[in-house]
């Protein structure tokens, strides 16, 4: 059994619909365009998108936590960095210290070493300091009740002067460490100045010596062992007074904005610095209760890091602008080139549709003018013969009444290439749409009354209605309609030979109204089934079909927006249903 | 045109009467077949000089029936009957082995010029 479907004569029209078919196809490929650009717009706006939320926002969120991580880490080094510095200056400040506490130490021992010193050895004690160290003034020799019994240095008047109530004194006499280096005070001389003093006991009685530094010169030496862009380095108390400090900034006394807590022994931090972020070790020295304090303007100690992280961030943003930019024109490309081949994928179907629709007419035109010829040559073949018998020499029957039958033929032939003509036109109007509510029952019923009283006489024919009784009403133009049921049926009656019968139904058929006209007919070979819609197929030999018919009947199904299907066993019959929409 | 036998087939009874009736009466030995299978039934039983055959018919065509007669007796000369849109069966036909082809509604002197000429084809007179 074959089904075939009518939905594939789109194109089956007859000549005369050539134009609006044409106008109808443009508006189609304007569409189709339309319809390729705007995929082609969306397919590239989800690429791109897709580029943006696949490579952009993960590498941004990348770089941002590199960022992060980065800055963390180096602002980390940068204060390790300080306080390694600290650390190693604080070392080299101690040992210094306690270089100077062993210089006085070592007079105690020296050969000129008395305990009545006369001027002359102790100018020889402060010699042989300044040897040692530059940053010594003078030296004095105390005995245990705290006079200095011996003086060399730039201030004589000291000599003999009570010095038991001096602190210095005090500390070193109650200590129990036997040297002691004091804060930057005045002292009896008026001049800020540090006393480094020690103590050492002769047959039971305890002496001190005491030397001063000059605090610049211990700030020269600090600035000679500090290094580093901007660093400031200074040396205060517990209580933050500065005991080394650039003296153009800050005259005695003065003391730091920053006091470094007691304990941890070291430590770093970042803080606010007359408005300025900065960092600051610490670190308490070892000989002495002061702490050393470097400090660094974050922005000088960090502007490596952020040179680096700003290369860094403008790479990593180019290079990413750059492969971003790379694909985004690769996706347009393909985007494009994709589009293109669509779009001529598409014109090529149009013009394939157009030329298969060039293709139909040209049938339509072969169809016609062989339909037309038949009764053409007919006509022509037929007034030669009386023409014959005209002619003496051919000595044929020549009376009137042979005439006139020759005459007769000649008319069916030109009634028959009226036909033809008439059912085109018909073909042509068929589309001439005025549609009213129809009732397909009684249209049939109608239709099938009217040939039962003509055209089905002298044929044993069975005709069985089985018509649905809540059928719909449907919109369609009736006398189309009727040609449709008509040609149908009359297709049906001529495939019985003698004896048979016709079945004709109506139902709802997947929300369409479906009418059925089934045949026991010869069938319809399947090598002929795909055939049986076009124009001018017939199998009716002899001039009796036209091969317009079911042609005919599809263009007007397919112009109500329904359908034909045809089954068919050769030998046992046929069936056709016509399944129209209701409106 | 004395001894001369032609067959003559189209599914045009009108036509090929007509036709059969004309050639008759030029002392033509004429018969006609109404279609393909009848006129190789025709062929297997006679003998033709020319076969006139057209080229749509329902059932077997003419390029069909053509191939048949070309395979029972080749020596039968055939001349192809077309209409002015299907000039290229006429053609096809020629490919076949038809002598030539004419176009529908040709006026019988035409058909009568082609089917001497296929007579003397066939006789060996060119």
């Amino acid at each position: 059994m074959r089904v075939w479907d009518t939905s594939h004569l789109l194109d089956t029209v007859p000549a005369g619909k050539q134009a609006a078919e044409h106008v109808h196809d443009y508006t189609d490929s304007e569409a189709n365009r339309k319809r390729i650009r705007h995929h082609f717009r969306q397919l590239q706006t989800r690429l791109v998108l897709g580029l943006l939320l696949g490579f952009l926002l993960p590498n941004a969120l990348l770089t941002a936590y590199f960022h992060f991580q980065f800055t963390h880490t180096l602002k980390n080094s940068a204060l390790l960095n300080l306080e390694a510095v600290a650390e190693n200056q604080k070392n080299t400040i101690d040992l210094y210290l306690q270089e100077r506490v062993v210089n006085l130490f070592n007079l105690f021992h020296s050969r000129e070493f008395s305990l009545q010193p006369n001027q002359e050895s102790m100018d020889s004690y402060l010699q042989s300091l300044k040897r040692f160290n530059d940053g010594f003034i003078d030296v004095g020799f105390f005995n245990a009740r705290g006079i200095q019994i011996g003086y060399a240095g730039p201030h004589p008047q000291l000599r003999g002067r009570d010095y038991s109530d001096q602190p210095w004194f005090k500390e070193l006499r109650a200590g129990s460490r036997n040297y002691l280096i004091s804060d930057l005070y005045t002292g009896l001389r008026n001049i800020p100045h540090f006393t480094i003093a020690v103590r050492q006991v002769f047959d039971g009685t305890p002496y001190s010596m005491r030397a001063t530094l000059d605090p610049d010169k211990l700030y020269v030496f600090l600035r000679a062992i500090s290094h580093g862009k901007e660093v400031e380095t200074t040396l205060v108390n517990a209580r933050g007074q500065y005991q080394v400090v650039d003296p153009a900034r800050s005259p005695f006394p003065a003391s730091s904005s920053y006091v470094p807590p007691g304990s941890p022994a070291a430590g770093v931090e970042e803080i606010e610095l007359d408005e300025r972020a900065t960092l600051v070790a610490y670190t308490w020295l070892k000989e002495t209760p002061w702490a050393l304090l470097v400090m660094q303007p974050a922005s000088v100690a960090q502007s490596g890091m952020y040179r680096t992280r700003l290369v860094l961030t403008i790479s990593l943003a180019a290079i990413s602008l750059l492969v971003s930019l790379v694909i985004f024109l690769t996706i347009r490309k393909v985007v494009a080139d994709a589009r293109r081949m669509a779009e001529k994928g598409q014109q090529l179907q149009e013009m394939l549709a157009h030329a298969s629709k060039l293709a139909s007419i040209g049938e339509l035109a072969a169809g016609v003018a062989h339909e037309i010829n038949n009764p053409l040559a007919i006509i022509m073949a037929t007034s030669g013969v009386i023409r014959d018998m005209l002619n003496p020499e051919f000595d044929l029957d020549h009376s009137p009444e042979a005439i006139c039958k020759e005459l007769s033929t000649i008319d069916t032939a030109a009634t028959r290439a009226k036909g033809i003509t008439k059912r085109l036109q018909e073909m042509g109007k068929a589309r001439m749409p005025v549609s009213v509510q129809c009732d397909l029952n009684a249209l049939t019923a109608e239709v099938l009354e009217r040939l039962q009283r003509v055209e089905f006489k002298g044929k044993h024919l069975e005709v069985v209605t089985r018509f649905a009784a809540d059928l719909p009403q449907i919109l369609a133009e009736p006398e189309p309609l009727r040609q449709v049921v008509g040609n149908i049926l009359v297709n049906a009656a001529d495939a019985i030979a003698d004896k048979g019968t016709i079945t004709v139904s109506t139902a709802m058929q997947d929300g369409m109204v479906s009418l059925t006209i089934a045949d026991t007919g010869r069938g319809i070979p399947a090598g002929d089934l795909q055939r049986i819609f076009n124009p001018f197929f017939t199998t009716k030999g002899g001039g009796r079909g036209t091969g317009l018919g079911l042609s005919i009947a599809a263009s007007i199904v397919k112009y109500l927006g329904g359908t034909i299907k045809v089954n068919s066993i050769p030998g046992a019959g046929s069936s056709f249903t016509v399944l129209l929409p209701v409106k | 045109m004395e001894g001369l036998r032609v067959l003559f087939v189209d599914d045009e009874d009108d036509f090929r009467e007509t036709i059969v009736k004309r050639l008759n009466a030029r002392k033509i030995q004429a018969m006609g077949a109404e279609s393909g299978v009848r006129a190789l039934e025709i062929v297997k039983d006679n003998d033709f000089d020319v076969i006139v055959l057209d080229v749509k018919m329902p059932g077997m065509d003419g390029i069909e029936t053509l191939r048949h007669i070309k395979q029972m007796k080749p020596e039968i000369e055939v001349i192809m009957l077309t209409g002015h849109a299907s000039v290229e069966f006429g053609l096809k036909g020629m490919q076949l082995g038809a002598f030539d082809y004419v176009m529908k509604p040709a006026p019988l002197n035409e058909l009568l010029d082609t089917i001497n000429q296929a007579w003397s084809k066939k006789r060996g007179l060119h």
